[in-house]
This record gives structure tokens, C-alpha cells and sequence, in this order.
């Protein structure tokens, strides 16, 4: 199976609905529970640092330490949000931590390094390329076109977490959608 | 950009799955942190939790003996028995600072009680060393609130994790001073 159907019947693991039980067995310390609210949001984390990433290396040990950190914030979360947003913003904090300790070896990695590794070779389709276009975005774009345009934080949800002026995320949502029109060779006039 | 070329992007962004199975199982690398760094929070939680209630249960006797009993051997008795009994369970509020679960119910019962402990002997200071105490609480938990606030937003962060802690440490800690503060004066009586 292609990478473009492995994500896709990815996505078809249900994530809607908030699995309240678990998630107070887990704040309870409950173990067995948590493993099932890993098995259940894992691919969505996941997916989440890769694309943030774009290494898979480094997408594996963002999840592993956003499961790490959310089990031992779980005795804070106090539900008012939902869970996913309240993971998903773990594991955002701990790519940008983790980007801001490593940054020479990030910028000295080969950008695509992740992704192209699960790619179907013999597909040439536009999400494969989009993929790959995304992991070649300057670092501050892709990160807001990942957050804002793919996994639907709101600007002003990016902004915070990203520690940046909600003005400057919309302008740097722009500029990403900009440089994937030009890399995958979509006509533009702007 | 113009409006086809947009909506071309967002059309195929929005194909793109949210969902990506990790190519390895990630959970046994993720239990085995959870069961190293779990193994002494519970422990030191539930020492914690029995510090504070036996830091009440001490409290509350010391209390009960010395306005029950107000013959002239009282208080010899009642001193050895505080000191003995808050010397077994002196470390209530350092105890509680590594805990990390502070929704436990046995803790949050037990730091209720020791609030309560807290109230009572409060009610007996003067109203301005009250009124000082009560402004040092005030800023403690305004702290506390600002703190979880911004962990809400940024959970996993290291930093405002200590910070939350120890101002929950300053929290107990005042509850804990203002309790063994008021014992001397007592046994006095």
C-alpha cells in the first residue's frame, strides 16, 4: 500500500468522539487505560510532528515525549477543552522544544527526510507531491500552514502557541500557500 | 494567489489524512518511561497525601485536647503529644510539592482538611496579622491561577510545571506554618 492510501485509511480511525472515561482512568493513573488513548490518538500526534518535523526519526520521539508529558499533565486537564486540542498543543510545544535544543542538526538534516521514506514510489499523484512540498517550506510557514491549513488550529490558536502575532501567522499561512502554488507548479497572480 | 489556484491547495490539503501510523510501535518505549518515572511520584504521592492528613489528624487532636482538657497537666501532655505527632509527619507541604496528581481525591481531601485546620486557627489571630496572612494567600493563589492558565496553553512545559508546584508548596506551606504557629500560644492556655 502506497503512502497515499496508508494515510488515508489512517484517517478513518475515530477521533470525534472524547473518550471521557479514559481520560479520567488515565488522570487517575490508570496505564492500560492511557495505552488505549494512545492507540486511539497516536496517528493523529504523529502525523502532527511529522509533518512539523518533516523526520520521521524526530516525529517518533516528539510522540513518544508528548505521551510522556500529557501522562503527567493529565491530573491538570480539566476537561474544558478537548482532549485532542489539549494534546495536540503538547505535542506542537514539545516539537518547538525540541527544534530549539537540536537546531544545528535540524538544519543540517535533509528537510524531506520523513516522509519520502513511506512514499509509493510508483505514485506521482498531488498529495505525495504536496507532502513533499510541505516538508520544503521555510520552517516558520510550514508551521503554520501544518497547524492552521491542515490540522485546523484557529490564527489565534497558532499565534500563541507558536509565540508569534496572530497578523504575522495569516501572513505566513499566505506566504505557504505561495510557495506550494510555485512548487507544484499552480498558476498564480499575485 | 488567485481564487482556483486556492481553492486547488485547499482542496488538496484537505485530502491530506490527519492521520499517519507511526512505522514502529512507539507504546513500549512510552510505558517504560511512564512506569520509571511513576514508580516514586506514586509513592511520594501517597506519602504525601498520608503526611497531610496525619499533619490534620494531628492538628485537630492538639486542638480537641487542649480545649477539652484545661487541668494544669494538659499542657505537658498535649506538647508531647504535638510534637510527636508533627514530628511524624512534619514534611506535609514539601511532600506535596513533587506530587503531580493534584486531582487525586485522597490528596485533595486531605489538603481540604488541612484548609479547614488553616480557617479555624486563622479565625483566632488578630485581625491584622489575619488580614496580612489572608493578602499573602491571595497573592499565592493568584500566582497559582496565572500559572495553570499558562500551562493550559503550554502543558507539557517544564518550567511553569515547577512553578505551579511550588506555589501549591507555598500554599500548603502557609496553611502548615499558620497551623504549627498557633499550637505554642494554645498549650499555653
Amino acid at each position: 500500500m502506497g503512502t497515499v492510501q496508508t494515510l488515508k485509511s489512517a484517517g478513518t480511525m475515530d477521533t470525534a468522539v472524547e473518550p471521557t472515561d479514559l481520560i479520567t482512568a488515565a488522570a487517575r493513573g490508570d496505564l492500560g487505560a492511557f495505552e488505549r488513548l494512545y492507540r486511539q490518538f497516536s496517528p493523529r500526534v504523529y502525523g502532527l510532528c511529522l509533518r512539523l518535523t518533516g523526520q520521521r526519526e524526530a516525529a517518533e520521539d516528539c510522540t513518544q515525549e508528548s505521551f510522556v508529558a500529557a501522562w503527567r499533565a493529565l491530573g491538570r486537564f480539566e476537561q474544558r477543552s478537548r482532549f485532542t486540542t489539549w494534546l495536540h498543543s503538547i505535542a506542537v510545544h514539545t516539537v518547538l522544544a525540541r527544534r530549539r535544543g537540536l537546531r544545528v542538526e535540524y538544519e543540517v538534516a535533509e528537510p524531506a527526510a520523513g516522509l519520502p521514506e513511506m512514499a509509493d514510489p510508483g505514485s506521482d499523484g498531488p498529495p505525495l507531491d504536496l507532502e513533499r512540498a510541505i516538508t520544503r517550506l521555510p520552517e516558520g510557514a510550514r508551521h503554520v500552514l501544518v497547524l492552521v491549513g491542515i490540522y485546523g488550529f484557529s490564527h489565534a490558536e497558532a499565534a500563541q502557541i507558536l509565540g508569534i502575532a496572530e497578523g504575522t501567522c495569516k501572513a505566513q499561512l499566505h506566504r505557504a500557500r505561495s510557495l506550494l502554488a510555485d512548487m507544484l507548479g499552480l498558476e498564480t497572480s499575485r | 494567489m488567485n481564487d482556483p489556484v486556492q481553492k486547488s491547495l485547499d482542496d488538496a490539503l484537505a485530502a491530506l489524512s490527519l492521520d499517519i501510523e507511526p512505522s514502529r510501535n512507539l507504546w513500549p518505549r512510552i510505558a517504560g518511561d511512564l512506569q520509571r518515572g511513576r514508580r516514586r511520584p506514586h509513592a511520594l504521592a501517597f506519602a504525601a497525601a498520608a503526611g497531610i492528613a496525619g499533619a490534620c489528624l494531628a492538628s485537630a487532636l492538639t486542638w480537641a485536647v487542649l480545649h477539652s482538657r484545661p487541668s494544669a497537666s494538659t499542657p505537658a501532655v498535649t506538647a508531647k503529644t504535638s510534637t510527636v505527632l508533627t514530628q511524624s509527619v512534619r514534611p506535609t507541604a514539601a511532600q506535596a510539592a513533587v506530587f503531580d496528581e493534584p486531582r487525586n481525591p485522597s490528596y485533595v481531601a486531605a489538603r481540604d482538611e488541612l484548609q479547614v485546620s488553616f480557617r479555624d486557627r486563622l479565625a483566632l489571630l488578630d485581625p491584622a496579622t489575619r488580614t496580612k496572612i489572608e493578602a499573602s494567600l491571595a497573592v499565592i493563589r493568584d500566582a497559582h491561577e496565572d500559572i495553570r492558565k499558562a500551562l493550559a496553553s503550554d502543558p507539557a512545559s517544564p518550567v511553569l510545571e515547577q512553578l505551579w508546584q511550588s506555589t501549591s508548596r507555598d500554599e500548603l506551606d502557609l496553611y502548615d506554618h499558620v497551623v504549627r504557629a498557633t499550637q505554642p500560644t494554645m498549650t499555653r492556655t
